[in-house]
Order: C-alpha cells, then sequence, then structure tokens
C-alpha cells in the first residue's frame, strides 16, 4: 500500500525504480522456488523448502488479520493443524480414494472454524482477544487428544504413503504449496487494495472512529479472519499428507503458532512479502537449530531470544526496515512537506456530481433532521447527560454550547453510538436509530468530528479519507481503495479542504489544525446529511478559523445540516441558528443567538455578566447568516 | 456426601493457590497493562528453585518460599528495568508477544538446567493426610492452601496498608496524575512486576509439593491462570481470587464426576463462556477505550 502510494505520487523524486528493484528480486526469486526441484535432488532442502512454504502461507494469511486488522493471533497454527487432520481424517477413512481430493476441504474446515471462531471474538479487543487465540488452540488440542474416535488420539494418524514415481518424491507436495502460496499472496496483495483492506486497517489503527466512519466491524473483522485461515487450512492438508503422520501434540503445537508469528514480525506485518520474507529466515534457522544445536531448548530458546530481540529492537521488522534507510539516503537534506502551507481550498462547484445547491423557503419551518429526547448516560454515579433533548432543524446550522463538562461531547459520543446511551431516543430524519450501530448511523447520513481529532495515525491522508464508507454492500467492500473513482472523489474532498498536497503524508505528521481538515474531508466522504463537529474551531489559527466558517457556510448551502459544539462564542453565535445549552446534562435552553445572549439562566451559567459579542468583525457574519 | 465435602474443601484449597497466582497476573495487567504470558514459566521457575533447595540443602519447600519468593521478585524486577520498560509504551500486542517469547525462553533455560522430565518434590508429609469427621485432606494440600493464603495476605496489607501499595493504585488509576503528585511511576512498575512474579514464585513452590510439573508445563498453568483472570475481570485483584475459588471448583468437581482428561479443557471452556457473555468478566471495568480524553 505504502509503496503504491509512494509510486504514484513522486514517480520524479523517490519511490519508482525501488519498486521495480524489489519486483526484480521477486521475480528471481519465484523462478529460484520453481526451479529448485528440477535443478537439485538435495532432499534436506527440498524439505526445508517445503516447511518454509508452510509457515510463509500461514504468516501471510496471518497478515490479513494481524498485520492490517491490528489483532494478534497466537491461534494461527491451529489452522494448519485442523487442514492437517481433516486430510488425516478423511484419507484414513476412505484408503481407495486420493489424498489431494481432501485438500481443499481442508481449506473448507479451516473458514467454517474461522467463521465460528470470529464471532467468539468479535466482542474482544486487545488482550482479550489474544487470550481468546491462545485459549482456541489449545481447546482444540484438547479435543484432539480426547475424541479418540475420531482422531485416534495421542497416537495419532498415519496417512497413506505417496504412490507416485519415488523420483519426484516431494514435487507434487512442493508443487502444491507453492500454488497455495501464490494464491495466499493474491488473496493478501487483493484485500490490501480494497475498501475492505483500508478498513481492516483504519480498524487496527482506531476501531471505534473506524465504526463512526461507516465501517461494518463484524462483518470486516469475520472475512478478515476467514480469509486469513482458508488457504492456511489447505496447507496444513498437504503438510499432513508431506509428514504421513499427525499427532496432537505436534499439529497443535504452539510453536507453529510461535513461528508463523515470528515469520510474520521478522519480515515485516504490515507488508506484503515480508511474511514470506521471514518464512524463510525463520524456518532454516528453526532446521539448523534442531540438527545442529541439540534441537528440544535450543529451539526455545532461538524463537523466545527471537521474539523478545525482533519485539525491542525491529519492531517494524526486516522489509519495512530496509525500506526506510533508502528512503533515508534518498530523502537525507531535503525539505519535508509538512511544513507546507495548507492550499486555499477548491470550490465546492467542483463536486457538483455529488452535490447541488439547496433552495429553501425561509417562510416554511424545515422540518427536523435530528431529534434527542430525554437522553441519559451516566459513568458510575455520574450522570454526565441526564435527560437532553434537542432538535436540530433540516438545513440548519445548530449550536451546541455549555461550560466544560456540562456532556457536550457526551452527547455527540451517544448520537454516534461512540458510547452507548441508557436510556432515550435519537431521531435521524424521520427513523429512530438509538438501536443502531455507528456504522448504519453513518450509512443513514450521520457524519462526525472528534474534539480531538482521531485520524487514523499510520495511513496517508487519501487513505484516511477512503477508509470511510457511506453504505455497506458486499460488492463495494471489493472495490479498489487506493486508486480509481474511490481515490478521485477522495481527493476531490482533500482539494476542496485544501490539503490535497498532503495526500501521501502519513496522518500521524500533520498538524493540528490540518487534521481537523483532514477529518471534515472524511467526514465528507460519507456525504452525510447531518454533521457533528466537535470544537471545529479550537485550537488551530485565525485564518483557519475563518475558513472553516466559510466552508460549514458553503456546505450548509450545498443542503449539508451541521451540530456544532464551540467554545469561540464569536464563531458560534456568528454561524449557528438555533443554539442550544447545556447544563449539567440538560438542555437548560434554546433559540437565536440574541434570545440565548440575554438568557438569565445562561448567562448566569455559562456566558458570565460581562459578556458582550465585542466587534465589528463578529458582528458582521452575524448579519450575513441572519 | 463426604467424597462431596472432601471435594469441595480440596477445591478450596487449591482455589486459594491459584488466587495467589492469579493475583500477581492481574496485579501486573491492573498497573501496567501487560499481560504477562511469562506467567506459568515463574511458576514453574519457582517449584525448580524449591526443588534445588530441597534435594541439595534437605530444606522444606513450604519453607523455601521464604527464599523463593525473593529470588523471583528480584528476576521480575531486573526483567522490568531491561525488557519490559522500553516498550512500555508501545501497543499492548508488543508486550504480549515480549512476554510470550519471555515464557519460551525461560522454559528453554528450565528445559537446560533441570532437564525435561517430570519433576516432584517429596517431603516427608507428602503421603500424610488429616483425618476430619471421616474426610481425609491430605496434608501436603492443607499446608499449601493455608501458606498461600498467608502470603496472599501479605500481599493484600502490602497493597492496601503501605506507601508503596497506594503508590501502586494510584499509578493503575492514574499513570500521569500519580506521576505529577511525584510517584516515579516506572519504578513502581517494576516493583509491581517483582510482586506479580513472585506471587507465580511462590505459588509454584507450593505446587511443586502437590502436583508433579516439568518446563513445558506452564503452558497449562497460563491458560489457566489468563482463564482465572479473564473470568475475575482483568486487574482485578477481588475478581481474581473470587474466580480462583469458582475456578477450583469448576476443575475438582469436573476431574471427580466427569473425567481428568476433560479437565484440562475447562479453562478454555471458561474463557470462551466469559468473553461471550461477559467480556468484562465478574468484577472488571470495561475500559473506556471508547471515549475521548478531554
Amino acid at each position: 500500500m505504502n509503496a503504491t502510494t509512494a509510486e504514484e505520487s513522486a514517480g520524479h523524486r523517490s519511490g519508482f525504480d525501488l519498486i521495480w528493484v524489489g519486483r526484480l528480486i521477486a521475480v528471481v526469486a519465484g523462478a529460484l522456488l520453481l526451479l529448485y526441484p528440477v535443478l537439485s535432488d538435495n532432499l534436506y532442502y527440498q524439505n526445508m523448502i517445503i516447511l518454509s512454504l508452510v509457515f510463509a502461507i500461514a504468516a501471510s494469511g496471518l497478515s490479513i488479520i494481524t498485520g492490517l486488522a491490528g489483532y494478534v493471533s497466537l491461534g494461527q497454527g491451529a489452522f494448519i493443524g485442523l487442514g492437517g487432520y481433516t486430510v488425516g481424517i478423511l484419507a484414513t477413512r476412505h484408503p481407495d480414494t486420493s489424498v489431494w481430493l481432501w485438500v481443499p476441504l481442508a481449506g473448507v474446515t479451516a473458514a467454517a472454524v474461522a467463521l465460528i471462531l470470529g464471532f467468539v471474538a468479535l466482542r474482544a479487543r486487545g488482550p482479550s482477544f489474544v487470550i481468546i487465540t491462545v485459549a482456541f488452540l489449545f481447546l482444540v488440542q484438547v479435543i484432539a487428544i480426547n475424541w479418540r474416535s475420531l482422531t485416534g488420539g495421542t497416537e495419532g494418524l498415519s496417512l497413506p504413503i505417496p504412490t507416485w514415481s519415488r523420483d519426484i518424491a516431494n514435487w507434487p507436495f512442493y508443487y502444491t504449496l507453492v500454488g497455495i502460496l501464490a494464491l495466499q499472496l493474491l488473496l493478501t496483495w487483493w484485500i490490501r487494495r480494497t475498501k475492505l483492506g483500508t478498513g481492516l486497517v483504519a480498524i487496527r489503527e482506531d476501531e471505534t472512529k473506524a465504526a463512526t466512519v461507516g465501517i461494518n466491524l463484524p462483518v470486516e473483522k469475520i472475512i478478515a479472519f476467514v480469509a486469513s485461515s482458508v488457504l492456511v487450512g489447505m496447507a496444513g492438508g498437504v503438510y499432513g499428507y508431506y509428514l504421513t503422520f499427525i499427532d496432537p501434540r505436534g499439529m497443535f503445537n504452539i510453536l507453529l503458532s510461535v513461528e508463523t508469528m515470528l515469520a510474520l514480525l521478522v519480515g515485516g506485518k504490515a507488508t506484503l512479502w515480508g511474511p514470506v520474507l521471514g518464512a524463510f529466515i525463520v524456518e532454516p534457522l528453526n532446521e539448523y537449530a534442531n540438527n545442529n544445536l541439540g534441537g528440544g531448548n535450543t529451539r526455545l530458546l532461538l524463537f523466545g531470544g527471537l521474539l523478545i530481540a525482533i519485539v525491542l529492537f525491529l519492531p517494524q521488522g526486516v522489509l519495512p526496515a530496509v525500506e526506510s534507510l533508502v528512503n533515508w539516503v534518498r530523502t537525507r537534506g531535503k525539505a519535508g512537506l509538512v511544513g507546507a502551507r495548507i492550499g486555499t481550498g477548491g470550490s465546492l462547484s467542483a463536486l457538483t456530481e455529488r452535490l447541488s445547491l439547496v433552495e429553501r423557503d425561509p417562510a416554511v419551518d424545515p422540518p427536523p433532521l435530528l431529534e434527542v429526547k430525554d437522553l441519559h448516560k451516566a459513568f458510575g454515579g455520574l450522570k454526565a447527560v441526564d435527560g437532553a433533548s434537542l432538535v436540530v432543524p433540516e438545513g440548519s446550522i445548530t449550536g451546541l454550547i455549555g461550560p466544560n463538562g456540562s456532556g457536550k461531547t457526551t452527547l455527540f459520543n451517544l448520537i454516534d453510538h461512540t458510547i452507548h446511551a441508557d436510556s432515550g431516543e435519537i431521531w435521524l430524519a424521520g427513523e429512530r436509530i438509538d438501536r443502531l450501530s455507528s456504522w448504519s448511523r453513518a450509512h443513514r447520513g450521520l457524519g462526525r468530528t472528534f474534539q480531538i481529532t482521531r485520524l487514523f495515525r499510520e495511513m496517508t491522508v487519501l487513505e484516511n479519507v477512503v477508509a470511510a464508507q457511506r453504505s455497506f454492500s458486499w460488492g463495494q467492500l471489493g472495490r479498489i481503495a487506493v486508486s480509481g473513482a474511490e481515490a478521485r472523489a477522495a481527493e476531490d474532498l482533500l482539494e476542496y479542504v485544501g490539503m490535497r498536497a498532503f495526500r501521501d503524508q502519513k496522518a500521524r505528521a500533520l498538524s493540528y489544525g490540518q487534521q481537523k481538515l483532514v477529518e471534515l474531508a472524511q467526514v465528507l466522504m460519507l456525504d452525510p446529511r447531518l454533521i457533528l463537529l466537535d470544537e471545529p474551531a479550537g485550537g488551530i489559527n485565525p485564518v483557519l478559523i475563518d475558513r472553516m466558517s466559510e466552508m460549514i457556510r458553503e456546505l450548509n448551502s450545498y443542503g449539508k445540516t451541521f451540530l456544532i459544539v464551540e467554545h469561540n462564542m464569536p464563531f458560534v453565535l456568528g454561524l449557528c441558528d438555533p443554539v442550544h445549552v447545556l447544563g449539567r446534562g440538560r438542555t437548560m435552553a434554546s433559540g437565536t443567538p440574541a434570545e440565548i445572549q440575554k438568557d438569565p439562566a445562561v448567562v448566569d451559567a455559562y456566558l458570565g455578566d460581562d459578556f458582550v459579542l465585542e466587534s465589528a468583525d463578529a458582528a458582521a457574519p452575524q448579519e450575513a447568516s441572519s | 456426601m463426604t467424597e462431596f465435602i472432601q471435594t469441595l474443601v480440596l477445591s478450596l484449597l487449591v482455589g486459594g493457590i491459584y488466587a495467589l497466582v492469579a493475583s500477581g497476573l492481574t496485579l501486573i495487567f491492573g498497573v501496567m497493562r501487560v499481560i504477562n504470558i511469562a506467567h506459568g514459566a515463574f511458576l514453574i521457575l519457582g517449584a525448580f528453585i524449591a526443588y534445588t533447595w530441597w534435594n541439595q540443602l534437605g530444606l522444606d519447600p513450604l519453607v523455601g518460599v521464604v527464599i523463593t519468593t525473593p529470588i523471583v521478585f528480584g528476576l521480575g524486577w531486573l526483567i522490568y528495568r531491561l525488557l519490559v520498560r522500553p516498550i512500555r509504551h508501545a501497543p499492548m500486542s508488543s508486550t504480549v508477544l515480549l512476554t510470550f517469547g519471555l515464557a519460551l525462553v525461560t522454559e528453554g533455560v528450565m528445559g537446560v538446567i533441570w532437564g525435561n522430565d517430570s519433576t516432584s518434590i517429596n517431603p516427608s508429609y507428602v503421603d500424610q493426610s488429616f483425618h476430619v469427621g471421616g474426610v481425609f485432606l491430605p496434608k501436603a494440600q492443607v499446608y499449601g492452601g493455608a501458606l498461600a493464603v498467608v502470603v496472599l495476605v501479605v500481599l493484600w496489607l502490602i497493597l492496601t496498608k503501605t506507601w508503596l501499595g497506594r503508590a501502586i493504585r494510584a499509578a493503575a488509576a492514574n499513570p500521569a496524575s500519580a506521576e505529577l503528585v511525584g510517584i516515579k511511576v516506572t519504578s513502581v512498575a517494576a516493583v509491581v512486576f517483582g510482586l506479580g512474579l513472585a506471587a507465580a514464585g511462590a505459588g509454584g513452590a507450593i505446587t511443586g509439593v502437590l502436583y508433579p510439573f516439568l518446563p513445558g508445563s506452564h503452558y497449562l498453568w497460563i491458560a489457566r491462570l489468563l482463564a482465572i483472570v479473564v473470568l475475575g475481570g482483568l486487574g482485578s485483584i477481588e475478581g481474581a481470587v473470587i474466580s480462583a475459588m469458582i475456578f477450583g471448583l469448576a476443575e475438582t468437581v469436573t476431574a471427580v464426576y466427569i473425567s481428568p482428561a476433560w479437565a484440562t479443557a475447562v479453562p478454555y471452556a471458561i474463557v470462551f463462556a466469559v468473553l461471550l457473555i461477559r467480556p468484562q468478566g465478574l468484577l472488571g471495568t470495561r475500559l473506556r477505550d471508547d471515549a475521548v480524553a478531554t
């Protein structure tokens, strides 16, 4: 993903030939891999390559769930074992049928188990997930040991001996595994380029935020789970056949999972080729430790030591380390883009395919777009939102003000389901949405920015914007995200907010104000009817504040409704009508800016006696809005 | 009925030992958000150290807890300083992988030093029992369970009655604020890591007397311990103690009334059930990873 964007952005500068060097190495390595059994009949090395292939497939599969989605699984080895046992059990029951027939079924078993595990693990994040995967592996092992009638228990199963010519003894295993690896890499590569892939990375970076930009978490996570295991199950089937003997201690050994994880980490967990490279580094090391250093304990010390060393000294893995070294050498002494000026911004009229001006009859009261009724949320004994009710009329720019701690951000969190409300109702465009997930609310036209910006830090600006999914469909998940129509739409929005020049920067490299603009573009990608802005003018410079209110007005004239939380009074009172005032978790006043400023309760609780909306620059926008 | 009472009492004694070891694991998580996968390995290490005292010097392994515990504490302190501290700001997955690597290395080192065969500690009282109203209670179980409770109470007193304990709880509740009021969080964390591992070491010295062990036994232990702390609620010591008791009971009952082979599946079944039904465990609070700090 990184490589592609680098290639597109800066053909004149860097990335381009590096890509080709990488591709050349991959082609040469691939050709060598294909030719090796023909060129050499050294069985020791053939065996080593066969095992490396199994781990390369397992690690590439793991890179989908761990590398992209960020869920660390120590149970990946179980899918190798499940595949092996599927083939083993079927082959011993049907001695007259070709064993190869069962290999696809091994994939089906793995996928089915992954599907179940995916459902079980849906609610588990971070440490709980790791624990689930370990428990899963051990549980499968206990079942394999105890369900003797099916698995033969600890005595294991002996598979039929291959019947083909001894001259090509390992070839069928070898080339089948090469084929499965090719399929796995294709699958991983494809997922990385799709909306599904950007969604998974978004989940890794910030799962809660990902839900608010329309990413359907359970569906994406379960697909990732299945995609990371199906071909691994097939590889496990071939592996079992190759071994001709399988037992629970071997096939469900946690060291298989450890070796897979190591291959992924050594190569680079967020890269396409890293897991393959890692497998071809780790497995030969493992063989060497086994044969030359006494195996057993040495192997444990090797794996354990390598795991510790990688986490401490090379957390990114070999490939990214090489890449950043090369980039460092190239860009040394050149100024970065991060300090560049923000663009003046494009015009919305460039986006007319997506937007059109809205005519409104001022005489008719607009219908409510958002209605919040008697919403409650308590954190322990603290009632953060205590019976808040408010209405946002369609086409309005509604303000929400109130003292610190009055529950404004919590109210936003309840409206977009970042936090679950205790009770109360939320209606959007006549539909009750308080039982819906964040992504369903986003698909119904709710967009939201955060007070402290929450961009996906390790994604580029462009990827941040394309990650948003304005509706859910299976077809959309497979759409290519990093180029084509999706990317063009995102670029148009970046142009509009003035951030197009930064499209290939990592979001973490941006200043706070720049992040606010990108987050706005990201929300606009949802094509929302209602946009919740949490302190759009907080912590940014005055020029940007003016630009922000200009954009809000322009978007509003194109039909977007806004609900804005803001402490900058000239900004709010100049822009918003109506304004709601929140105090102690409930709505204490609502009305036009003029009414709010005169409301004694509001003046007492929030604005203060000496509040005067002074100076001409505050008065001017007020006129413009009325 | 007698058999049932015997099962009950034995499972509570075992539960006491589980409670001690699991408290260490959940304490480490509570303060530094680290899941110490090496916890089971350090339990086995404690057992081997106790074995060595008993075997070489004829020291009673349960009395040897006094020596085993400080050694493992020191190791834990050192490990935090050298390995965990450098990545304390890294994502949780990094520390999980790190402690997993640590578990493998510890297993390997134990295999090199003590060999990979099953080892047991057999003090003089190992075959003796107390007879109370028709109920047979093996002396080793009774001494071991009682000792575990004593160590657990000491740990609890340290956490609730001392300045160190208040510092630890402050660091767990809010590391940034703890720094502001003069608590050096990394120093506290090093002590906590030592204390947590020491609890595992003490538990190991006790279980070493009750069951045979080998370096590879740590997988069984870590699975069991993770299940206990997940059921109790990650980070909650009270939860860990309650769930350890439930766990001891569930395991013993399964072994007695169903089959010992399936007793090993209990932990995994519990993990799945808890995470499906009540992910925050019995007494855990859901981590507020969803709220934006203001």
